[in-house]
């Protein structure tokens, strides 16, 4: 196979498009178990979701508990009150399925995000049925043309977005007072607490940013997939082994990680096996978790004795 | 001296650990430290916070992988060996913080310990008849003398974790005694224990002694290390500064120094 | 054992032999079967991770093992079905002993994901390995067992075979339980340093409980295979494995009673509350959540609670583990 550079500079921009959404939800996981040191299985249905909710205002018409509705309204709002409305979502998320198990170790906590994701994706089967939806894609065009190549502008979006959303993170993270407060609760709770650190709050908060990273990614993926209430499980479950590859609770590592994965799933899937696709995230997990548990950038942990 | 410690007299390199090293990343917490346990003696491992006491017990347990050195185990090389093995070899331990199986019951806790010293497999197992049945019945009759032992008989039943601290550390000292260890590894047994605790366990520690256990313990309360202790050793720095009885232990300049200048007061 | 509790057993016993006798529903008799093939999953994640801890999300994919293994062998190369179970179930033991050995250093998140990771890719070889498994079209034509003269065509015969399997893996599970390697195991959910230093070898038991966990799964999805004779490898994916995780959880980690409670009630619901159709998993997915904040033991933490109200204890013993993710080194 002779090297094409166009072909594989084409697939380097789907790859990374796909790679950061995967990172985009990699960063929430390892938000949230950096915080709280618990795994969010409904991750990905917080992928999910928020497209369908989004679909419902941005289609002319959709099926809503068995009957169509006309509800279209204009693209940003509908993205502004997703948004709004997951945030609520992200509060209740808190309360119901972390704040009664805190102090019960981790697997009640991850069993109940598990709950919580059974329960989100067959509210969405009740809601809208299970016919796979398509997002509209914001743009009016298939593909533009970015010199010699043909990409789709929806992964040009997607790229972007996550770039700036890594750059606020970085800004939220390293220059702001809440930035700190976030990153010394993750670190060492205690501690945080005995410094003044509103630590529930602190919390809340990691986690409602975590349900908006998924929503982001959600809304951005959307019209590149069909929406079906599986979408988010592989996405999450990738993402969950992309931050693992990466350095688990390393927030770098998580985005490398995302990328890295994204990249070489395409690459693999066009070269090696496009049936297989989805078993190369899971390959490399594996590979990685023998050879290196502790991933590219986190810390070799020694237990205390 | 009974028969035990007769025999120690003649063993004196029961325990022998020479040049070991251990680093973590940057930080080198043993730095070729030399140590000799006599047999029988309940000998002591004391230092200021951070000199390697921990870090030494962890290797020798085979907790952590030494990244030199030799730890010579009554003729076996303990180092490269995995900690289950060295359990197998006759080395029984404790920990700094208490290692329950805290949602099992304390009888279940110690009837665990006895694990070297039985045999039952998985395809045994399914034959509850003759050899099961008997070793079943023995190892609870022996987990129960031992938890008459160290007067926790009456708890048996009770969860691991609803324990009080004291009483924990007993179940822990219980667990170790099971496999009949011939070295027993303490770390802080007296941690967190009032003077009266104290007490109790300088004579459980002295009973274990005598029958015929030899003891390594790490310990901050220098009373009960001065008290009990036939041998020291001083660590600073990852390295030995003195070995030796209480006595000699105590007029000694560097260790004096190494406990910033305070004297060490023999009971 | 108590006499009253042996007295319970036995009532037990006659009332399960008796039920394909006095119940002469076809529908009831088949979701009693899966309700008996899916305990025989659930009690073999029982061991896995009730016993030892091992958060293992890839039962599913041994399900699906011990199923296909056992179809090809009757389909393609014409083998007597109950021989062709006992091939599948020794190698998906084999296969969990594969699964085991690259899990041994990892605890916690890390195993979880890798035994997903697992379970993704049988999944995959399932659907695209179509010339062993017909891939998504599925494996049709699997024969029902035969004893002897004796061809098992019904719900109710097949109903025996389940249920004497699982009476065999409810002996051994009860087995090990009981004894040295069972304590051992439990060792290791409570505390695995600890137990290596008291002489047990992590690296032996938790191999040996991923291929008890393996074979158990196997024998389930082979008996599955030959009682409704097709086979789509959709059905053995993530989703099942987290059904048998709850069903484990519902019924009372570290409990065998509650394994097999946990299937047998978790397959009869769904059709006990059919009529709500879809909502009805919703109401499972929140019931999931209210079990583990209000009934952190399962069932089988209430029904102990409730026949042992004098029994010394403080807290119960939580059958899950509680210390924080590490990442092994060597």
């Amino acid at each position: 196979m002779s090297f094409d550079p166009v072909a594989n500079l084409q697939l380097l921009v789907s790859g990374l498009a796909i790679g950061s959404i995967y990172a985009l939800v990699a960063l929430g996981f390892v938000l949230i178990y950096n915080a709280v040191g618990v795994v969010n299985f409904a991750q990905g249905d917080f992928v999910m979701f928020p497209s369908y909710v989004a679909i419902s205002f941005l289609l002319p018409s959709i099926a809503v508990f068995g009957t169509i509705v006309h509800w279209q309204l204009p693209l940003l709002l509908v993205y502004a009150v997703v948004l709004v409305l997951m945030i609520g979502f992200g509060l209740l998320f808190t309360r119901v399925a972390y704040y009664p198990l805190r102090d019960r170790g981790w697997m009640p906590v991850v069993i109940a995000t598990i709950g919580v994701s059974i329960f989100l994706r067959n509210l969405a089967q009740l809601v809208w049925g299970s016919q796979p939806q398509v997002m509209p894609s914001p743009f009016p065009v298939q593909t533009i043309a970015l010199g010699p190549l043909q990409v789709r502008p929806q992964d040009l979006l997607i790229i972007g977005v996550t770039a700036l959303l890594i750059v606020f993170q970085y800004f939220l993270f390293e220059r702001t007072m809440l930035g700190k407060q976030m990153r010394a609760t993750a670190q060492d709770r205690d501690a945080a607490r005995l410094i003044g650190i509103r630590v529930g709050r602190i919390v809340t908060i990691t986690f409602v940013y975590s349900v908006l990273l998924g929503t982001i990614s959600g809304l951005l993926v959307a019209p590149i997939f069909t929406v079906t209430k599986e979408m988010g499980a592989l996405i999450a479950l990738k993402a969950f082994a992309a931050s693992i590859v990466g350095g688990f609770g390393s927030i770098p590592g998580a985005i490398i990680g995302g990328l890295a994965i994204g990249v070489i799933e395409t690459f693999g899937g066009f070269y090696i096996s496009p049936a297989y696709v989805d078993a190369i995230a899971f390959v490399i997990l594996i590979v990685v978790l023998v050879v290196r548990p502790q991933g590219l950038f986190g810390e070799r942990v020694g237990e205390k004795a | 001296m009974n028969a035990a410690n007769e025999r120690a007299a003649r063993e004196t390199g029961f325990l022998q650990v020479r040049g070991l090293l251990k680093r973590f990343g940057g930080i080198t917490a043993v730095n070729g430290l030399d140590m000799t346990v006599r047999g029988g003696d309940i000998h002591g491992l004391i230092g200021p916070n951070g000199s390697g006491k921990t870090t030494t017990l962890n290797i020798i347990s085979g907790l952590y992988r030494a990244d030199g050195g030799s730890i010579s185990f009554d003729g076996s090389e303990l180092v490269r060996r995995p900690a289950h093995a060295i359990a197998q070899l006759g080395v029984g331990r404790t920990f700094q913080n208490i290692r329950l199986f805290a949602g099992l019951s304390v009888l279940e806790n110690v009837m665990i310990g006895r694990h070297v010293r039985t045999h039952v497999g998985f395809v045994q197992a399914l034959f509850p008849a003759g050899a099961t049945a008997r070793e079943e019945r023995e190892t609870r009759a022996y987990a129960r003398d031992l938890l008459r032992f160290v007067g926790l008989e009456h708890v048996a039943g009770s969860v691991a974790r609803s324990l009080p601290y004291g009483d924990q550390r007993r179940v822990e000292i219980a667990r170790a005694l099971a496999s009949e260890p011939r070295l027993l590894l303490l770390d802080e047994p007296a941690a967190g224990m009032n003077p009266t605790e104290t007490d109790t366990l300088v004579e459980l520690l002295r009973r274990i002694r005598d029958r015929g256990t030899t003891l390594l313990l790490i310990e901050h309360d220098m009373n009960l290390v001065m008290t009990v202790c036939e041998r020291i050793t001083v660590l600073n720095f990852g390295q030995h500064i003195a070995e030796g009885t209480a006595a000699e232990v105590a007029r000694n300049p560097d260790v004096i120094t190494a406990y910033l200048g305070g004297a060490i007061d023999a009971a | 054992m108590s006499l009253r509790r042996w007295f319970g057993f036995g009532a037990l016993l006659i009332v399960l032999l008796c039920l394909p006798l006095v119940v002469h529903s076809d529908y009831v008799l088949n979701v009693a079967d899966i309700a008996g093939i899916y305990a025989i999953a659930v009690l073999g994640l029982g061991i896995l991770l009730g016993f030892a801890g091992q958060l293992s999300l890839a039962q599913a994919a041994f399900f699906g093992i011990g199923a296909y293994a056992s179809g090809y062998l009757t389909v393609h190369w014409g083998w007597p079905v109950l021989p062709s179970m006992a091939v599948a179930t020794v190698f998906s033991g084999l296969i969990g002993l594969c699964l085991g050995w690259p899990c041994l250093r990892l605890s916690g998140h890390y195993l979880a994901l890798a035994t997903i990771g697992f379970g993704i890719i049988t999944q995959l070889v399932l659907i695209n390995w179509t010339s062993v498994t017909n891939g998504s079209d599925g494996m049709t034509g699997i024969p029902a067992p035969q004893i002897g003269p004796l061809t098992l065509s019904t719900y109710g015969q097949y109903y025996y075979l389940v249920l004497a399997s699982l009476a065999v893996c409810t002996y051994v599970a009860w087995r090990i339980k009981s004894t040295r390697p069972g304590r051992a195991l439990q060792a290791i959910r409570e505390n695995e340093l600890a137990a290596s230093a008291t002489g047990i070898d992590p690296t032996h038991y938790k191999i040996v409980a991923f291929v008890l966990a393996g074979a158990y799964a196997g024998l389930a999805g082979a008996l599955l295979a030959h009682s409704i004779k097709f086979l789509s490898p959709d059905s053995y994916s993530f989703d099942q494995s987290v059904i048998f995780l709850v069903m484990l959880i519902v019924g009372g980690s570290g409990s065998i009673g509650g394994a097999i409670l946990g299937a047998v009630l978790l397959t009869f619901l769904p059709e006990v509350l059919r009529p709500l159709k879809s909502s009805y998993i919703m109401v499972y997915g929140a019931a999931v959540i209210a079990m583990v904040i209000f009934m952190p033991r399962g069932l089988a933490g209430l029904f102990d609670a409730a026949t042992h109200p004098r029994r010394r204890r403080e807290t119960q013993p939580l059958a899950t583990p509680s210390h924080p993710v590490e990442a092994k080194s060597a």
